[in-house]
């Protein structure tokens, strides 16, 4: 019988809160956790205590684990709803600081919770898909990936009775894992991962085809990078010929954006647009790149970065008007990292101008296509090359991307382009269709743009 | 009648709420026997603001001398260099590193194992700190044989690198000869760590 701290020692750390109120109940409720137990029903502190306590006890023990998980069945009286809250803690805080054993752990606890359907069943599920890493071929990671991904095929018919919307977060972080994957080879245990990652996949458009299609507009985005491999060429047929102009009008919910993001990258992204100031970013940007972006493979996080601050993260116009670092120079910086990576850099564009293509006034917001004008705009003064080539990329993604669609496509960029104009997020649109720094026959296909397509609102 | 749903109400609908929060609102929830609960709710960062509500120095009121053990503050490390002295002190390695908070920059020496346990970006609490001159270093921050760093956190102080305090040249008051006064910036930046271009 193994014991011992399932967290990892650091002695210069302050211990983190969670872990500390987990190993107090543990030690002051040891000898309540082994049986006979108590047949009184603890009152609703104690019940906290106790939960503290068994999650504590299963990650640091395997040996006694069906005696505390009996334990645990025996005494909740809410749903699971707080020892899941436990977990999720444990996944989103310490994850990184969990010995190996205590991983295996978790992932077994967190399959018990899924048999008993526990309250806050999807808050653990998205927390331990967040926690894939991108572009990280390392034992741990990829064990991670292959567990989360059988875990979602074992526990199909469970999952899609108790919480179908998570089969598509799941499908959202394996399309795109898989795009990475595919990649990638001399990795064995990458291949069954990829395996199972395909299977599931497969299987939720296949089954699922409704359900799969809530993730929206997004989704087109995902399969497109996969259309190489067999299965999802089919798939894609079929989406295509059936009505994918109906997809493309549905837009992707931001919490999707959220699934390929770590917690801490999304703490740090938060507050470096809220909080740094423009010209004290320097530092922080250092210790993002250090932190998440070193490795050769790690690029492709970016891809999901610049989504995410696009979609996700809407600063108020008091943040807007300040010193604080904004959204395009951020973005700008990002471009500029992966730009000796063609493939990275293409679909970074794409993500950064895909709310643009379908864009809908009605529904879609100008906080989505803001960050894009802005870059392209506040580049002319000193870096008209990256205006020149994000809007010579846009408007090829309009000729190019759909070509069954590009009328719908034409309307949307002119769309975005009029409301932004509208809005004031551009004084006028002059800026661009006069401006002497960009090439004359991009201003003409813009001004072409433009002026078919004069939608009366 | 203030519950945690009603301080978690006010938390949640503060503009960018994850940063703007009071540390009142903060000390309230602290107050909340659920608190780990509650506190999945609130980001990392947040929760490191908690540390701020006992009466911790700002870098920026840090005076010299003050070789009594007796500052506690919260700092972000900047940057880290090696070896302040040639040879290296003989009971173990020591650092010199640049560290901020939202007021003012500060020299720092690290010592021992302190020197490999914090890196830049690493926001740090220190308690019963000295803050005096170092043979060969200058006006440094440290730890001391009675206090202690830890590590708190990562990234979230916005902070500043103007002024610096161990840049700041002290000399003592004509009128109360134990105390000191400012008598001048050596510079307004520290020059060992200039700031980034």
């Amino acid at each position: 019988m193994e014991k011992g701290n399932p967290f990892v020692a650091s002695l210069h750390e302050v211990e983190n809160q969670l872990e500390l109120s987990l190993r107090q109940a543990f030690e002051s409720l040891e000898p309540k956790l082994q049986p006979p137990f108590s047949l009184d029903i603890p009152d609703p502190q104690e019940s906290l205590e106790l939960s503290r306590a068994i999650v504590y006890a299963l990650l640091c023990d395997s040996g006694s684990s069906k005696t505390h998980i009996k334990h645990l069945h025996a005494v909740v009286t809410d749903g699971y709803a707080f020892f899941t809250s436990l977990l999720v803690g444990i996944v989103v805080e310490l994850y990184g600081k969990l010995v190996d054993s205590a991983k295996v752990q978790l992932l077994w606890l967190t399959k018990e919770m899924v048999d008993a359907s526990s309250v806050g069943l999807e808050d653990l599920l998205v927390s331990l898909l967040r926690r894939i890493g991108s572009g990280d071929y390392g034992e741990q990671n990829v064990w991670l990936c292959s567990e989360l991904v059988s875990l979602f095929l074992d526990k199909w018919d469970c999952l899609l009775e108790d919480a179908p919307l998570v089969l598509t977060s799941a499908l959202y972080s394996f399309l795109r894992l898989l795009a990475d994957h595919c990649r990638v080879t001399g990795i064995p245990k990458l291949e069954n991962v990829k395996r199972l990652e395909i299977k599931f996949c497969v299987k939720m458009f296949r089954e699922q085809l409704h359900l799969s299609l809530k993730i929206g507009r997004d989704l087109v985005r995902l399969l497109q990078d996969l259309v190489h491999i067999s299965e999802f060429k089919e798939i894609w047929n079929d989406l295509v010929c059936s009505d994918v102009s109906k997809i493309y009008q549905l837009k992707t919910s931001s919490r999707y954006f959220l699934l390929r993001i770590t917690p801490e990258m999304e703490t740090q992204l938060r507050f470096l647009l809220g909080n740094v100031k423009l010209g004290s970013h320097k530092r922080h940007q250092i210790w993002f790149l250090k932190k998440f972006l070193l490795g050769p493979e790690k690029e492709t996080v970016l891809i999901d970065i610049v989504r995410f601050i696009c979609c996700v993260v809407h600063p108020t116009n008091e943040i807007i008007r300040s010193e604080i670092m904004p959204r395009w120079a951020v973005i700008g910086w990002f471009l500029d990292l992966c730009k000796q990576n063609h493939h990275v850099e293409g679909r970074v564009k794409l993500a950064l101008f895909y709310d643009w293509l379908f864009f809908d006034e009605r529904i879609d917001s100008i906080m989505n296509v803001e960050p894009a004008v802005l870059l392209m705009l506040w580049s002319i003064p000193q870096y008209p090359h990256i205006t020149h080539s994000l809007l010579e990329f846009l408007l090829h993604l309009v000729d190019t991307y759909d070509i069954a669609c590009r009328d719908m496509i034409m309307r949307g960029v002119a769309s975005a382009f009029r409301e932004i104009e509208r809005k004031g997020v551009v004084q006028s649109l002059d800026m661009f269709l006069s401006n002497p720094e960009i090439a004359t026959d991009l201003k003409k296909k813009l001004a072409n743009l433009l002026s078919c397509h004069q939608d009366i609102n | 009648i203030e519950t945690e749903q009603t301080v978690l109400h006010c938390l949640h609908n503060q503009p960018n709420s994850n940063f703007l929060c009071t540390e009142r609102q903060l000390i309230r929830l602290a107050a909340f026997r659920h608190f780990s609960l509650l506190r999945l709710e609130l980001s990392p960062s947040s929760i490191l603001s908690l540390h701020r509500y006992t009466s911790d120095t700002h870098i920026s009121q840090i005076r010299f001398p003050a070789a009594q053990n007796n500052i506690n503050t919260r700092f972000i490390i900047l940057d880290k260099a090696r070896s302040i002295s040639s040879p290296p002190a003989a009971s173990g390695q020591s650092c010199i590193a640049l560290a901020a908070d939202e007021t003012a920059a500060v020299h720092i020496q690290l010592w021992g194992d302190e020197c490999d346990a914090f890196e830049a970006g690493d926001i740090v609490n220190l308690t019963n700190g000295i803050f005096s001159y170092v043979r060969n270093g200058g006006l440094l921050l440290r730890a001391g044989k009675r206090g202690k760093m830890e590590k708190v956190g990562e990234f979230a102080v916005a902070f500043v690198e103007t002024p610096n305090v161990s840049e700041i040249q002290w000399s003592p008051d004509p009128e109360y000869p134990k105390r000191y006064i400012q008598n001048g910036v050596v510079s307004a930046y520290s020059r060992i760590f200039p700031p980034l271009p």
